[in-house]
């Protein structure tokens, strides 16, 4: 979620007044955003909706700061004209980077904090909403050394070449991949291609390999350019119009003066940045029981000029730089929001309904009553571990394990399949305190058979002192068998964690549903145990089905 | 009284010392102590403990007294004759040294002479012979029982005494704390009222129940102040058994519980609940995704619902995201990164009812390093309402009471937030007794692009997360997060019960 930051003074003079850190604490909410910090000079905040980009730059913020403190209700009006200039799109483009759309901006002079601004909103717009400059990537370039038109062109990569930004020679395109930073960091989206995707001018002068990096010789943006001209690229229709749409916005917010352009793909010819609203009808029903209060259609109105919304003939016009509005329950969102939930009614959950859980949760809560009573200790451990952990210490095959493609940490790189591995682990850390030592946990453990998957609740429990034995260990698992009320077989059994004859499984017709017996010398060693251990697991799913 | 007690107690009329009281008892020392300690807790006797120098045998000393003094066997050797002196060792079977020694004792007192011939002779005097038949002073003191004390010596012993203290590990002086006991007058009162172990029942035994003996008796009181060994019962995992009573209080809101797998598909972990699969959430980093299998099955008919609600809306009245749907990535497999995927399954499940009431204590799982902040997986407790006629209001209600039950809270603020599958959505704020604001969980109602699509038509469904671990930590005391699965057997063993 992107973080941006700016001046107060900056945020002010936007919104045309003060704000305290209180009511600036409750706009930000308001925009589902999160104060991060507030300095004198700075002010950082933290954007959640993913899906409402405009407001990723302190000029959007202060436009919906404004409609919300009531200052200006609506969509503003843009000041912009309409030129006949051309970019031209190449079809070869239509399978590689399809879309484009750009503007000139003129009439402000760009200083430090301006030209910072700018790249915090191009940086935010590419790398979130973007998706790293997959899917939208944006570039800003001095209008004065640019002449039209412009073409969009798909080039061989070895077929231009140009200085990039921070370099000092020419290279061709192909070379920029695997030589300059950002080719090494976004060339990936485009060097599957036969073609790449590069904008130049009239003069075949290049002023960006997209969505890569600029010219140094035209797409250097510099303290002092009052004139800027815009594109972005991408793979998306909407989302390249919508983001010429924010950056015209808030360009035009402080003041510029937008010219728009023909983006022409050869047959269809598109005007950008659109500017182009659109109605919805006012969702009255749902608005009324969606939150569960009555509001007059004027009050409806002035709820959505506050939002930035204009309305007319019973509609919400929606403006260009909003694409999350889907539904109408998006626009009983805003109506909510601009309404205070603060001072929405609490009206009381009034049906009856039993409550309950999930019935092996009862019988699973039983088998721990149990095993407190016989004097064991709970444990609790993570679900993810590892094979060394699970199989290779204990001696034991690899029981169907489901392993993680992506782990962070070797240590937890699959789901458990069994839990007496971790109880011994338990056991190896608490050497030094009092004897006898004895814990189970009870808990969900995964399997995979060929393609199937399984969850099963297991219930394992270790007990380790210096007469721990065979006995004992079968005591307590016929204590928990007599308890829940089951018949049972004990059988021999062999594994690799237990001492040869001396486990044994405990069968249900024929079922087999739990192991025992005395934890292996050998095993014991490679946990550093240096006390007799003796363990159980139990499959409580498998025995649930026999109650 | 302890049968000890009883022992000692007459002892002290005659004897104030530890040994002696040991001696005359026939208790070992350590349990004469116990027994001292108890009767002066009881304030029978006044317990003194003093330093004091006692004379000890050292090492020679102790031989010596087993093999007779050297200047003894040097005596018995010489008898009537005049032996060379060199022949000495041999015939007296002594050292050199313990041959030096004697002869420079036995000059001093005059029993033997020196003879000058060849060589030198020695030879006993008329004293000499007299000491033959008669007991050395200092074989009579090594014979006294050690330890003594050093003021309790006599006149001549102590002169003795400090003659042997020249000579090579004899004797020594060893300074000991002893240990005095005193009757007070309520022991004095005591003992001379009587003690009598016949009429004191100690431990009640099956024989004495049997037998009434018991009956006309007194029972021994104990001293019920006394430090008793730590025992280590069985008992319930702390975050467990706080997270049973999360469970118990849901079921007593009336929610039912509700669960599912710990390996999900992409279809219900994220595109069920409308995530676009070009949501950042859905990038590699932030889910764990299998090695095998790949793939699930899925109920087709249902991925058909939610891929065209997914591109177009469907039949929900939504827009849709506007994208090409892939239905091979919705059937990939992962580790469930949300328990919100269990309210998706329950939605479309036969099990649903509706007004119904459902929750959810699931195991989460997202790629972060393990920190005081982050587990390698986690607990998210979450749930749905679903009834005809809910509104956000109701919402409001239900998050008052949750911060209510949960946080002890009187105070909630509910502020707007961004969750893909809710609209409108809210953040949960309440103020906690002792913690001040902290952040309790999440919520809003089921988008129509979640609910139509698995349920077959609109009913509102209020959707909630809460974080209960923060409350869990905040109970048990603990700042790291980590401790919630802590491997610590004494923490486990000690941590008090929530």
């Amino acid at each position: 979620m992107p973080t941006i930051s700016f001046t107060p003074a900056d945020l002010y003079h936007l919104i045309g007044q003060r704000l305290t850190e209180a009511k600036l604490k409750f706009l930000v909410e308001s925009v589902k955003g999160e104060l991060e910090s507030v300095l004198s000079r700075e002010i950082t905040v933290k954007l959640n909706d993913t899906n409402l980009p405009y407001l990723w730059s302190v000029e959007g913020l202060a436009r919906a700061f404004r409609g919300l403190l009531g200052k200006k209700k609506g969509i503003p009006k843009v000041k912009y004209v309409r030129t006949k200039d051309k970019v031209i799109v190449d079809r070869k483009l239509a399978k590689i980077r399809p879309y484009i759309a750009c503007f000139v901006a003129k009439g402000k002079k760009i200083d430090d904090y301006l030209l910072k601004q700018i790249i915090q909103l191009q940086e935010k717009l590419a790398e979130n909403f973007g998706r790293k400059r997959e899917k939208i990537s944006i570039g800003v370039y001095p209008f004065r050394k640019i002449s039209f038109p412009i073409y969009y062109k798909a080039c061989k990569p070895t077929s231009v070449r140009f200085v990039p930004l921070d370099f000092q020679n020419p290279l061709s395109l192909k070379e920029i991949l695997a030589q300059h930073p950002k080719g090494k960091e976004y060339g990936h989206i485009i060097s599957g291609f036969k073609d790449y995707p590069v904008l130049m001018d009239a003069k075949k002068e290049v002023l960006s390999l997209a969505p890569v990096i600029n010219s140094s010789t035209t797409g250097k943006l510099e303290i002092g350019d009052s004139e800027i001209f815009f594109d972005a690229t991408g793979t998306d229709y909407d989302s390249v119009q919508l983001v010429a749409n924010i950056f015209a916005y808030a360009l035009a917010d402080r003041g510029f003066k937008i010219y728009s352009l023909v983006v022409d793909y050869r047959g269809k010819k598109v005007q950008t940045p659109s500017f182009e609203t659109r109605a919805v009808k006012v969702p009255f029903d749902e608005i009324e029981h969606m939150l569960g209060i009555k509001l007059s259609e004027a009050k409806i109105k002035l709820l959505l000029g506050k939002a930035g919304f204009d309305y007319s003939k019973k509609k919400v016009v929606i403006p260009s730089y909003r694409q999350d509005i889907m539904h109408p329950v998006d626009i009983v969102e805003e109506i909510a929001i601009a309404y205070g939930y603060d001072k929405l009614p609490s009206i009381p959950l009034e049906t009856y309904t039993v409550g309950n859980t999930f019935p092996i949760q009862r019988f699973l809560d039983n088998a721990r009553d149990l095993m407190v009573g016989l004097g064991y200790q709970e444990a609790l451990t993570p679900l993810l571990s590892n094979k060394i952990l699970l199989y290779d210490k204990l001696g034991v095959n690899d029981f169907g394990t489901i392993e993680i493609k992506n782990f962070m940490s070797a240590n937890y790189s699959c789901v458990r399949t069994w839990i007496i591995p971790l109880l011994i682990e338990i056991l190896s850390k608490n050497k030094h305190y009092d004897f006898p030592q004895r814990i189970f946990e009870a808990g969900l453990v995964t399997r995979r058979t060929n393609e199937l998957v399984q969850d099963e609740y297991h219930l394992a429990a270790a007990s380790s002192h210096a007469t721990a034995n065979f006995t004992e260990v079968r005591q307590a698992v016929e204590f928990l068998l007599r308890m829940l009320g089951l018949r049972y077989e004990v059988e021999e059994f062999e594994l690799g964690c237990f001492v040869p004859g001396r486990a044994a499984e405990i069968r249900i017709k024929k079922q087999p549903v739990a192991f025992l017996g005395e934890i292996h010398p050998e095993v014991l060693r490679g946990f550093g145990l240096t006390m007799p251990v003796v363990a159980f697991e139990i499959n409580l799913s498998a025995l649930f089905l026999q109650v | 009284m302890h049968p000890f007690e009883r022992r000692v107690l007459p002892a002290l009329a005659s004897f104030n010392e530890l040994g002696d009281i040991s001696r005359e008892t026939g208790l070992k020392e350590v349990e004469v102590m116990r027994a001292l300690q108890w009767l002066a807790n009881k304030k029978l006797i006044v317990l003194t403990s003093e330093p004091k120098e006692m004379a000890v045998l050292d090492k020679n000393g102790q031989l010596y007294l087993k093999k007779g003094l050297p200047e003894r066997r040097f005596l018995e050797a010489l008898g009537d004759k005049s032996l060379p002196l060199v022949k000495l060792p041999e015939k007296t079977g002594l050292n050199k040294e313990e041959v030096n020694v004697s002869l420079g004792l036995l000059r001093s007192k005059a029993a033997v002479i020196l003879l000058k011939d060849k060589s030198l002779r020695v030879k006993l005097t008329a004293r000499g012979r007299e000491l033959l038949g008669k007991e050395l002073l200092e074989e009579k003191f090594l014979k006294l029982p050690f330890p003594i004390e050093l003021a309790a010596l006599s006149k001549e012993e102590k002169l003795v005494f400090q003659q042997l203290r020249k000579r090579k590990a004899f004797v020594k002086v060893d300074v000991v704390k002893t240990k005095r006991a005193e009757l007070t007058d309520l022991g004095k009162s005591l003992l001379d009222f009587g003690v009598r172990d016949e009429n004191i029942v100690d431990a009640i035994t099956p024989e004495i129940l049997r037998t009434g003996k018991w009956k006309g008796k007194i029972f021994r009181r104990f001293d019920v102040q006394i430090n008793v060994p730590k025992i280590f019962a069985g008992k319930k995992q702390p975050y467990n058994h706080f997270l049973d009573w999360v469970r118990q209080k849901f079921i007593a809101l009336g929610f039912t519980e509700m669960t599912g797998p710990v390996v999900e598909t992409d279809f219900w972990n994220m595109d069920a609940l409308f995530m676009p699969q070009f949501h950042s959430a859905r990038d590699i980093h932030d889910a764990y995704y299998i090695i095998k299998p790949k793939q699930d099955k899925l109920d087709e008919k249902l991925v058909r619902r939610v891929k065209q609600t997914h591109e177009s809306g469907g039949n929900t009245g939504s827009t849709g995201w506007g994208y090409s749907f892939d239905i091979q990535r919705t059937h990939r497999l992962l580790l469930r990164t949300q328990g919100t995927a269990c309210s998706a399954r329950m939605l479309a499940s036969k099990e649903l009812k509706i007004p119904g009431k459902y929750f959810g204590i699931t195991r989460c799982f997202r790629p972060d390093v393990v920190d005081a902040t982050h587990l390698a997986d986690f607990n998210q407790t979450e749930g749905i309402v679903i009834e005809e006629g809910l509104t956000f209001s109701h919402l409001r209600w239900l998050l008052e009471l949750f911060a209510r039950e949960f946080a002890g809270a009187e105070e909630v603020r509910i502020v707007p937030s961004y969750f893909p599958f809710t609209e409108p959505s809210a953040e949960l704020y309440a103020k906690h007794p002792e913690l001040g604001w902290v952040e309790l969980g999440g919520a809003g109602i089921f988008r129509p692009e979640v609910v139509v699509p698995l349920l077959g038509k609109n009913v509102p469904v209020l959707a909630w997360g809460l974080g209960v671990d923060r409350i869990a930590m905040f109970r048990l005391g603990i700042k790291d997060i980590r401790q919630l699965f802590s491997q610590d057997l004494n923490w486990l063993r000690e941590a008090k019960v929530v």
